[in-house]
């Protein structure tokens, strides 16, 4: 059988292209499972759910399946309540949500690697309650720097995909892992661009949709998606963020297009990220040579979660996005009970402060509802930022006036 | 009534703090570990060894977890993070806590098998006070290391030991190290027979008494003392067995506990004691038993490290956490479970809801979710907590009147 995956051709834009390209993005992202339903549809694929940045989507491409990140979706999360406590982070309770109420039933199976702790406990429902006909487990490394940690998880890659190729009856084929790869780094590229043009402004395109774009990345197929971002790249619909003051997004996950809105509309522009869903997933590029062992090299090196080995990396990460944005602030976005997040927080705020960065910390559930106070506190910090913007532009006066 | 062990606890801990305390000052080195690195290698090499969780639940018992927390949120860290992190860093940030200001270890080591945010806890202590820092990989697994994956770890014991060996001018020697690994093995030995003796009907022995006991089960393994208090401590349980010692009078509810104890408030186990229910077993201490850290093989003693730390109790998932107490109940001829939900400790807690269901389902056996912490008395509200307690028991009347 040919695979639909790795095989798309970029097509030449033309006039127009772009705003349907956006729209069409934005229909993805609106309702990433119909997508992934019409996918499955359209091709007779399987598809695999998976959950974290650090589990490589070829991996499951490979075998000639659909790989799926499954976001949250916004919605309260009661069912999950029944199987998990409250104290589990409210992404992972989300997600275990959807699968329990048969919102994920287009699934035929999930892959968990150690990520969290919440995550992880999530995992131990959905094994033993079957929540999808495969369920596996990649014994993940935390380590990242050693050549060790890289050979094992090359080996550990394998025996997961020869598990995934009995329990689905799915053969993995390593040309097909090869051009998955190069699909993924195709793509993965082309986001980095797209972040690049954002960041120098040569690209006006709102945070909100450039969080679309991200979600549409984990949802499509990698060449379809390609296609369609470079389409929205080569015509942007005219826009301009005005006077909105740039910030950089910083956190975990983060996939809540109405939250995002909600944050752009106190008079902040979100013009770049720190997200283990955004710029810390795209910088991946995996390299050539055997490909289990690209494969475990690239996801173990590229800018760490909270969740792996500490280092100086992850803010070395974030100010970079901060410097290449000319950016005036940081928006950190902490999800309730995310306790790697939680401890990594004041550092960050010490490495920014120490850079002379202002910060705002927003607690919260991965909703759009209720949030009054976080609006408040926002315009707040859009307040100071500007009062700063003035003051710099007043020494900068008086400075040239002298 | 109090084992006469417990009383020599105190001469034990206070013998160890001192040995803390003058080890820093003759500039001897030492070595922070989480629960789950072995003390053993530590002992071998001459490298004092010092767990902060324990130190934690001393905080804890101590009462200080509120006072200490505070000047951990003070410096941003949340509220919501585990209350050993929160006591912990606290103590390390105020220099107050139970023994005043802790020295400064030499290095710092943490193994990844307990929980995820522990390393960054321990980085969290490299940065305030400079101390290099190791972390070693266990990557979670189903139910057991083997293949690539024991191989992993033992590479990662090995890298540690280089590691240490390096930082301390200290090496490890492997005669020692067999020395050590022999008391070890005999103390725990020792341990296994405790946890097995409180099968007798009655139980000799009450929760608040094992947990009293984990001191020297995490701090002192491999030290001649520890086998000397563990066979003492053995000797007067197999006393109490042989004459038929009840240590909650008319025993009427064989309970299992799940997770940590609220090392805050043990007194719990007294009060339910009055209402003839005792916790004949738990799992916390059996992370210390056979089942998870039975002896280490002589021969190959850093690849036994390796397995059963690749395997540690929280390193493993739901199917080895669920045979555990599907071999308990019956083992130990539990009438009931009480599932602690300890805020502070997701590895633990976020499986027991599933746990609870499977339990009922396969066994028939009733469980209680029991919120609380282990270590932050905020956390706990005692008079719901006493009145969800006081409802099971009385659940587990009533299924003993209905027949069949
Ligand atoms: S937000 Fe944090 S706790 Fe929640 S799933 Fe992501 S990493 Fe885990
Ligand atoms: S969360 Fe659990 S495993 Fe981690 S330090 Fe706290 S008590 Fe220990």
């Amino acid at each position: 059988m040919r695979s639909s995956l790795g095989d798309g051709v970029l097509a030449a834009p033309s006039a127009e292209a772009g705003a349907r390209a956006l729209e069409r993005l934005r229909r993805v992202a609106a309702d990433p499972r119909a997508e992934l339903r019409r996918i499955k549809e359209r091709t007779g694929l399987m598809a695999v759910g998976y959950f974290d940045t650090y589990l490589p989507p070829e991996l499951i491409a490979a075998h000639g399946v659909l790989p799926f990140r499954v976001p949250t979706n916004g919605h309260d999360d009661t069912r999950a309540m029944e199987y998990i406590q409250g104290f589990a982070c409210p992404a992972s309770r989300n997600v275990l949500d959807q699968a329990l109420r048969g919102d994920l039933d287009m699934l035929d199976g999930a892959l968990f690697t150690r990520y969290c702790d919440s995550l992880r406990g999530v995992f131990a429902v959905w094994d033993s309650e079957k929540l999808t006909p495969y369920v596996d487990f990649v014994r993940y490394p935390t380590v990242t720097h050693t050549q060790a940690a890289v050979d094992y998880l090359a080996e550990e890659l394998q025996e997961v995909s020869w598990r995934m190729a009995g329990a689905l009856g799915a053969p993995i084929d390593e040309h097909r892992l090869r051009e998955a790869i190069d699909a993924g780094n195709r793509a993965r590229a082309l986001l980095a661009e797209f972040a690049r043009q954002r960041a120098a402004r040569e690209l006006a395109v709102p945070g909100a949709d450039a969080l679309a774009v991200l979600i549409a990345f984990t949802t499509m197929l990698p060449d379809e998606f390609t296609q369609a971002l470079a389409a929205l790249m080569a015509q942007p619909p005219a826009g301009e963020p005005g006077d909105a003051v740039p910030v950089v997004l910083s956190g975990v996950t983060f996939d809540n297009i109405d939250l995002a809105r909600t944050f752009e509309d106190t008079g902040l522009y979100l013009i770049a990220d720190d997200l283990s869903t955004g710029s810390r997933l795209y910088t991946v590029q995996v390299g050539d040579g055997d490909p289990w062992q690209a494969l475990a090299r690239a996801y173990l090196t590229k800018p760490p979660c909270s969740v792996k080995e500490p280092s100086a990396a992850r803010a070395d990460h974030l100010l970079a996005q901060v410097g290449a944005s000319g950016a005036a602030g940081v928006v950190f976005y902490l999800t309730r009970f995310c306790d790697t997040e939680q401890v990594e927080w004041p550092f960050l705020r010490d490495r920014l402060a120490a850079e002379g960065i202002p910060v705002v910390l927003i607690e919260g559930e991965h909703r759009a509802a209720g949030l009054e106070q976080v609006r408040t506190r926002l315009e707040a910090f859009r307040e100071q930022l500007e009062a700063l913007a003035e003051v710099d532009d007043g020494e900068g006066q008086d400075g040239g006036s002298e | 009534m109090r084992l006469e062990a417990t009383n020599r606890l105190k001469g034990l801990i206070k013998g160890y703090y001192d040995e803390l305390f003058a080890v820093a000052e003759e500039g001897r080195p030492s070595a922070w570990l989480n629960v789950g690195m072995p003390c053993e290698i530590f002992y071998a090499m001459d490298i004092f060894p010092f767990y902060p969780e324990n130190y934690g639940a001393a905080c804890g018992a101590m009462k200080l977890t509120p006072k200490l927390s505070a000047v951990a949120e003070a410096r941003g860290f949340s509220a919501d993070l585990c209350s050993y992190v929160r006591a912990t860093l606290g103590s390390v940030f105020s220099g107050e806590g139970p023994y005043g200001a802790l020295p400064h270890p030499t290095i710092q080591v943490d193994s990844m098998n307990s929980c995820t945010m522990i390393m960054i806890w321990w980085r969290a202590v490299e940065r305030e006070w400079g101390v290099p820092t190791f972390l070693l990989d266990t990557p979670l697994v189903r139910e057991t290391s083997d293949g690539i994956n024991l191989v992993y770890v033992e590479t990662e014991v090995r890298r540690m030991v280089a590691w240490a060996e390096e930082k301390t001018g200290r090496s490890l020697d492997l005669d020692r190290l067999r020395q050590v690994v022999a008391l070890s093995n005999e103390g725990k030995a020792l341990w296994a027979e405790v946890l097995d003796l409180r099968r007798a009907h009655p139980c000799p022995i009450t929760a608040a008494d094992i947990f009293t006991h984990m001191f020297p089960m995490v701090a002192l393994r491999g030290t001649p003392q520890y086998v000397e208090h563990l066979r003492a401590l053995r000797d007067e349980v197999k006393q109490r067995v042989d004459d038929g010692f009840a240590a909650v009078p008319g025993e009427r509810y064989r309970l299992l506990w799940d997770n940590l104890p609220p090392w805050f408030d043990l007194r719990l186990f007294d009060d339910l004691a009055a209402r003839g229910a005792n916790f004949v077993i738990d799992t916390y201490t059996q992370a210390w038993g056979p089942r998870y850290m039975g002896p280490v093989d002589l021969e190959h003693p850093l690849r036994s490290f390796a397995a059963y730390m690749g395997a540690g109790f929280l390193n493993v998932q739901i199917g080895k956490r669920y045979a555990l107490l599907a071999e308990l109940v019956d083992a130990y001829d539990v009438d009931g479970v009480v599932f602690h939900s300890d805020r502070s400790c997701k590895p633990f807690s976020l499986v027991e809801v599933e746990l609870r269901r499977l339990l009922q389902k396969r066994k028939g056996i009733p469980g209680l979710i029991l919120e609380g912490d282990h270590n932050d008395p905020n956390l706990f509200d005692r008079e719901r907590g006493m009145g969800q307690l006081e409802s099971f028991l009385e659940l587990l009347d009533a299924r003993e009147q209905v027949p069949g």
